[in-house]
């Protein structure tokens, strides 16, 4: 059915679902009045402007690196987050019910988690069949007893929600776990407040922040006794599918993001492996699953937990928020009692009703459920990857069966749920609204003596409008949920706000995991590579494909030095006549070739894992500039893989001129703490590393005259000094005036002296351990390198005394620089990185807990 | 009362040096029904900087401790006193719960007892119940015969069946191994009669613990020659729990000292945990001695 919104303000119109709970149109075909507003400023609008706004939004989400990753991709597949830029609304009177009913559902789980980790009384009087509890995985028997301090033992809580036919909120899922999606929620209402700045103002809608406020505080004041908790955010990692919101939420609360190795278990404590030596950790906010967080007494095969964490918990001198253990509340089998559960610990039924639920592991419910397949939502009792909602009339006779098969031999695994369909919401959908099915994850965190409920949530919608199950695992677009006030509400933010708490956390804020300075410290190397890499390319390209005639001896030093500097051995440093004639192949290689450690695509993949890992240090200009990055490598491949270009070295000039962006935003805009010194520490190493290779490889070798006028050009040409030659030396190319432009001016940014000085500026302010010696190791090595080379005589280095062909006293000098250099660099790592053997269990296990 | 004194040394060497251990360990004996702790102590060497001493979740004593100093070699000293009931009222395996009113019992019963018995029907992580193990146990298990003495001559037909092959398993050696080559160790015993039990739809847990072994006559007791030992409760509704010992076809009494239980013996294995280094070698020596002392 196609309704015209509204035929005086504009064009738009919007075609409704005939099934379901229309969340636009009343029965009578009216809208309803708290979305009249939208539509009519939609309508004004416009089509056009929708969409532009639109792409804005999709842009603004790609700049801040709004990511969810699908399992078993690669980190560059990770998938862009989807928002839809049309609101969905809830007026406020309805939610004032919804609200309520969320809360006191909180509690419930509160008190349900409070007795299954203590008295268990929901199975001494009976109330749940013992199997519902104990034959769940989730159920974690070295947490009995273990309590958070207060009366909150569920910290935060979020439920899946959809609306039944009658328009009544119904939920049909828990997350006790670490559940996701409030961040995303978060970073939506950011992108729609920039998107539609006036419409979102006018539209009164109920605001995010204070949600974010209980949760900070609620988080400092479970810290066991200091003042100035120290609070961490416990991630697997970059390959997790909501790293994004890990790195997001961590930055917005002002707290550290953490994973598993970055903190270790002494003395009795938790503490976090920084620059600065170790720190206290008083509070967890975990977002690892409960079961991997401790080797020693949960899951032994987990690489993402921190050994000895729940001894450390249940002495009270950690928190871990959720508790561990509290994934055992996630089991949906809890729905079908939960209102017998709500009786019993509440005296009353609870008022958010749930879906209504059958557990196989009953005997009635498994005949009901096997009677009425096709009708059912089958859900497995406990989630992991891979494993999905599933409805069962979506499957074939064939699917069919090997479901009803594995549910009569496990029966107590799977839940089957009336399926009930999703009410429609309006979805902005190729230049037109049209309606999806929509669910409502909505969020409460522990407040006082109750919970503080998020005003909306995160509203997901299907991909067409009878899409069935909603999962961000099988991709789905994104909402921001607008509960609409009736009169504006005050201001509040995180950032303006005055409280004391505030400035008291981000004291630690300028703690730095030594994992991510480890990082940090590989981001500015891979990129220094990269770039070399692809400067020295670019001259060869250029010199190859030139007029100029190129003698062979010329051809094949030009050649043999992108193996070396590429370290891609034996590429062209073996005699072969036919590799030097066409040497295409083997250069197009060294670019693209991810397997070649050293060459350009490699070195750029790591840089971009290694920007990965510390994604929320990132600015979002940054962020922009890495994923232009990754999209120039993208072109690159396939420009080359067609046919090499025409002019190859134009097709490298993106992905120069992208890297300068990024060391230029990195020089410009980033904050001069240690994270920047250590990328620029990173980032010096390299380029004198790489400078030493290339003057190695060109300079080294003694050439005919005229090859060496050649060379020397395309060398300089490489480290962009051919200019600043030219109208310095005004003269014929000659090598003692090459070598003191690249090796020994200071004013010459790509110069070897160079970045020894600034190596030598940065380490002199890193942390020190040795207070005895006024230098350290890698201060005196540095120095070394440094004051050998100032000490040089340039003309013995031009001067070949031998018949070797080469030019010996040169190369002896670059040789001791470099090994002064790498070992510098190892004594880098070796003091400020974290090299600690991993943990390995004492007794290997052969069964899964 | 028989009075017994144990000491259990566990030694561990390492390949290489181990820069902290974080440890958790079933090594000192439970209450029970028919035994008490009089003392126990754990000494560790090197020194940990940190140890707790409590009770799990299924009362059983734990002592948790970690070592911050770069170590070679892990010693673990548990020592105890325990008094153990001598006489026992007899028990009559020819009376009580027939099989079938059991399994009505577990369905039925709303006693806490019986309730909280049904955890022990499940699977655990070492022990599920299958087909081949159900059909081992058939026999045995006639709806009109009483339940424990079924579980007695389970119990025997294992020793029967199976030989004590401590070169044969490890402990991770599968069940479905031990059930097809037929042979295994008091541990793999156990688990054995636990799956049985379980297929057949009976509530069965794993003890492990310490037997008292006489020398031959004549000779005198061996220092460190005794070992650790485990056997199978199972729960008959109404009437509790009873320990059968399969590895040595009797039924579990006052030679039989319990340190814990668990549904397997991944719940209670004596000593596990995480290592920071080590290398790749590692050797585990144990020596365990059972003496009857007098107070």
């Amino acid at each position: 059915m196609q309704t015209p919104i509204n035929s005086k303000l504009g064009p738009l119109s919007y075609s409704t679902h005939s099934e379901g709970f229309d969340e636009v149109f009343a029965e009578d075909g009216a809208i309803r009045e708290h979305w009249q507003y939208l539509f009519d400023s939609l309508n004004q609008l416009g089509i056009e402007a929708i969409d532009e706004r639109h792409s804005k939004a999709q842009r603004i989400l790609r700049d801040d690196g709004a990511t969810y990753n699908v399992y078993q991709e690669a980190i560059a597949k990770s998938r862009a987050w989807f928002l839809d830029p049309v609101p969905h609304v809830i007026k406020s009177e309805d939610w004032g019910d919804i609200e309520s009913g969320i809360l006191e559902r909180s509690e419930l789980m509160n008190l349900l988690l409070q007795d299954i980790y203590g008295a268990r009384e929901i199975i001494k009087y009976n109330l749940v069949p013992p199997e519902l509890i104990f034959s769940h995985k989730g159920f974690l028997r070295p947490c009995h007893n273990v309590k958070l301090p207060g009366e909150h033992q569920l910290i935060l809580h979020a439920v899946d929600m959809i609306r039944d036919e009658d328009g009544e909120m119904c939920a049909i899922s828990d997350r006790t776990q670490a559940p996701s999606g409030a961040g995303y929620a978060l970073e939506n209402r950011t992108v729609m407040s920039r998107i539609f700045p006036s419409l979102f103002r006018d539209s009164h809608v109920h605001r995010l922040a204070l949600f974010f406020r209980s949760l900070r505080s609620k988080l400092s004041e479970l810290s066991p006794g200091v003042s100035v908790p120290r609070i961490v955010v416990l991630t697997p990692g970059a390959y997790n599918e909501t790293y994004f919101e890990h790195a997001y939420l961590a930055n917005y609360l002002g707290f550290t993001l953490v994973q598993g190795g970055d903190l270790t278990v002494r003395d009795g404590f938790v503490w976090m492996k920084s620059l600065e030596g170790l720190r206290k950790v008083d509070v967890i906010l975990r977002r690892v699953d409960d079961m991997y967080c401790d080797p020693v007494e949960l899951r032994g095969d987990s690489h993402l937990g921190v050994p000895g964490l729940l001894e450390v918990v249940r002495a009270g001198r950690v928190v871990v928020a959720n508790p561990l253990g509290s994934g055992v509340l996630e089991n949906p089998a809890i729905l079908k009692y939960l209102t017998e559960i709500g009786r019993f610990f509440l005296g009353r039924e609870p008022r958010l009703k749930s879906v209504d639920t059958f557990w196989c592991a009953d005997p009635k419910d498994f005949d009901h459920v096997i009677d009425n397949f096709d009708d059912m939502v089958i859900k497995p009792t406990f989630r992991k990857p891979g494993t999905f909602s599933i409805l069962v009339s979506d499957l074939d006779d064939k699917q069919k069966n090997k479901l009803k098969k594995s549910i009569k031999d496990a029966p107590h695994l799977y839940v089957a749920q009336g399926y009930m369909k999703p009410s429609q919401t309006p979805a902005w959908i190729d230049q037109g609204l049209v309606s999806r099915p929509a669910i409502l994850r909505s969020f409460s965190v522990a407040a006082e003596s109750s919970y503080s409920v998020m005003p909306g949530g995160l509203t997901r919608i299907g991909g067409d409008a009878d899409t069935t199950i909603l999962t961000n695992q099988r991709g789905s677009e994104s909402k921001d949920t607008w509960v609409i006030a009736s009169e504006p509400e005050k201001q509040i933010s995180l950032r303006s706000e005055a409280a004391s708490t505030v400035k008291e956390v981000s004291e630690h804020s300028t703690d730095l995991p030594s994992r991510v300075v480890e990082n940090l410290f590989w981001m500015g190397r891979y990129a220094e590579r990269a770039e070399s890499a692809l400067r020295l390319l670019r001259s060869v390209f250029v010199r190859l494909n030139g007029f100029e005639y190129l003698s062979e001896a010329a051809t094949q030093t030009l050649l043999r030095s992108v193996t070396h500097l590429t370290n891609t051995y034996p590429g062209f440093t073996v005699e072969n006549s036919d590799l030097f004639k066409s040497p295409e192949a083997e250069l197009v290689s060294v670019v693209l070739d991810e397997q070649r450690i050293g060459g350009v695509t490699s070195s750029l993949l790591a840089m971009l894992t290694s920007a990965e890992e510390v994604k929320e240090l990132l600015s979002a200009d940054t962020q922009r500039v890495i994923n232009d990055i990754g999209d120039e490598l993208e072109t690159l491949k396939s420009v080359f893989k067609k046919q090499l270009a025409s002019a190859p070295e134009e097709a490298l000039d993106p992905l120069v001129t992208a890297l300068l962006a990024l060391s230029g935003l990195c020089q410009e805009s980033m904050i001069r703490g240690m994270g920047w010194r250590f990328m620029e520490i990173g980032r010096r190493f390299e380029r004198a590393l790489q400078t030493i290779s290339l003057l190695r490889a060109t300079m080294v070798p003694v050439l005919n005259e005229t090859d060496e006028m050649i060379l020397l050009e395309s060398v300089l040409f490489s480290v962009e000094a051919l200019i600043t030659y030219r109208r310095r030396y005004r003269t014929d190319m000659n090598v003692a005036s090459a070598i003191d432009l690249v090796m020994l001016d200071e004013t010459n940014p790509r110069s070897l002296i160079y970045q020894l000085t600034r190596l030598e500026e940065h380490l002199s302010v890193l942390p020190k351990v040795e207070t005895m010696q006024r230098l350290s190791e890698k201060e005196k090595l540095v120095l070394e390198a440094k004051t050998s080379l100032q000490l040089s005589d340039l003309q013995r280095f031009t001067q070949t005394e031998s018949d070797a062909g080469i030019r010996e006293n040169l190369d002896q000098a670059l040789v001791r620089i470099q090994r002064l250099l790498i070992e510098g660099a190892g004594k880098v790592s070796e003091k400020y990185f974290d090299h600690a053997d991993g943990p390995q269990l004492l007794v290997k296990s052969g069964w899964e807990l | 009362m028989i009075k017994y004194e144990i000491k259990h040394t566990t030694t561990y060497e390492y390949g290489d040096n181990v820069s902290q251990c974080h440890n958790l360990v079933y090594l000192l004996p439970r209450d029970t029904r028919h035994q008490r702790c009089i003392n126990m102590t754990v000494s560790v060497n090197p020194m940990p900087v940190h140890s707790q001493r409590r009770e799990d979740y299924f009362g059983n004593q734990t002592f948790y401790f970690s070592v911050e100093k770069p170590h070679r070699s892990l010693t673990v000293i548990s020592r105890s006193k325990v008094e153990v009931e001598e006489v026992r009222p007899t028990l009559n395996l020819d009376f009580g719960v027939t099989c079938e009113q059991a399994l009505k019992l577990m369905a039925d019963d709303r006693s806490e007892a019986t309730l909280l018995a049904r955890e022990f029907i499940l699977n655990s992580p070492m022990v599920a119940a299958n087909e081949a193990l159900h059909e081992y146990a058939t026999p045995f298990f006639a709806a009109d015969k009483p339940l424990l003495s079924s579980v007695r001559e389970l119990t025997t037909q294992i020793y029967k069946d199976f030989t004590y092959d401590p070169e044969f398993t490890s402990v991770a050696t599968p069940l479905s191994e031990v059930l097809e080559h037929r042979r295994g160790v008091c541990q793999d015993f156990a688990h054995l009669a636990i799956g049985c039990l379980r297929s057949m739809g009976f509530p069965a847990r794993y003890v492990s613990g310490y037997i008292e072994t006489l020398p031959a006559p004549g000779q005198e007791k061996l220092v460190g020659s005794d070992a650790t030992h485990a056997w199978v409760a199972v729960y008959s509704p109404g009437e509790g729990w009873f320990e059968f010992d399969p590895t040595n076809d009797k039924l579990a009494e006052e030679q039989h000292i319990t340190t814990a239980w668990g549904r397997d013996y991944s719940d209670v294995s004596p000593l596990k945990g995480v290592i920071f280094g080590g290398g790749d070698q590692q050797s585990l020596s144990v020596a365990v001695d059972v003496n009857r002392i007098t107070l």
